[in-house]
């Protein structure tokens, strides 16, 4: 796994516009005319985040000059679901010991 | 101010059938804090762990995984120590910190809340190093077909 694709997924994330495009190509594929309506920013603004978002492996853009456009695509997503899934287990099983640590313990005093 | 960059962020909520006073021993004495802390298959020896539990002081561990030694160290700063309800500690960087407060529940149980925040690509470029790479290789592994004998 190309650690480096990560962080730059992780970095595109990190936007909340960017979240709310995502969010948006979630429900199907878009012209950038499209996501950029319910933003109070330009075309031009929804352009680079959608550039960003291509870096990242986020989106693919259609080949069509005039439209491009969008679709979510699901392969980085899911590499940024299983990281995050493998931090949070770290937390749930170190509060598992805890717990068992807690109630011997317990026991033993 | 974290709120912008805010792009993950992981709360776990536990209540622990024990007295406060207790689980805070628990997060701030090395040898109790070396008996739970990190995942299954991995241990932190307690000569590893440095609890200076006082603001600036330091949290320094180092869990090494049983299977193949595999270290993964945690080099962090308290940065607000309310005992027995409160402690709040980050990397020396300032880049993520992570905060648990104890709740005493009147009836011997203590209710923890825990939240740890990711800010910068760094911190979770670091991580992926150890979480994710070892993730993969787990599923490297699993995927790999397995080798059959022949009879």
């Amino acid at each position: 796994m190309a650690v480096d694709q990560l962080s730059t997924t992780f970095a595109a994330l990190a936007d909340p516009t960017r979240r709310s495009i995502l969010a948006r190509l979630a429900e199907g594929e878009a012209t950038v005319n499209e996501l950029a309506q319910p933003f109070p920013i330009t075309v031009q603004a929804v352009s680079k985040h959608l550039k960003v978002l291509e870096r990242a492996g986020l989106i693919a853009r259609g080949r069509s000059a005039q439209l491009r456009p969008s679709r979510l695509q699901g392969e980085a997503l899911r590499d940024v679901a299983v990281w995050l899934a493998e931090y949070r287990r770290f937390w749930d099983e170190s509060f598992d010991r805890l717990d068992e640590h807690l109630r011997g313990l317990q026991r033993d005093g | 101010m974290a709120e912008q960059a805010t792009a993950h962020e992981i709360a776990i909520t536990r209540i622990f059938d024990a007295p406060r006073e207790l689980v805070w021993d628990a997060w701030t004495q090395p040898e109790q804090l070396a008996r739970w802390w990190g995942k299954r298959g991995w241990n932190t020896p307690v000569s590893s762990v440095t609890l200076d539990v006082r603001p600036g002081g330091s949290f320094r561990l180092t869990s090494i995984a049983d299977d193949d030694g595999r270290e993964m160290p945690l080099d962090a700063v308290y940065r607000e120590v309310v005992e027995p309800e409160r402690l709040v500690w980050g990397d020396r960087d300032g880049e993520r910190h992570a905060t648990v407060t104890f709740t005493d529940l009147g009836d011997g149980r203590t209710e923890m809340a825990f939240r740890t925040t990711m800010r910068t690509t760094d911190e979770i470029r670091r991580n992926a190093e150890g979480g994710l790479s070892s993730a993969f290789d787990r599923l490297g592994k699993h995927l790999r077909p397995q080798p059959r004998s022949h009879a």
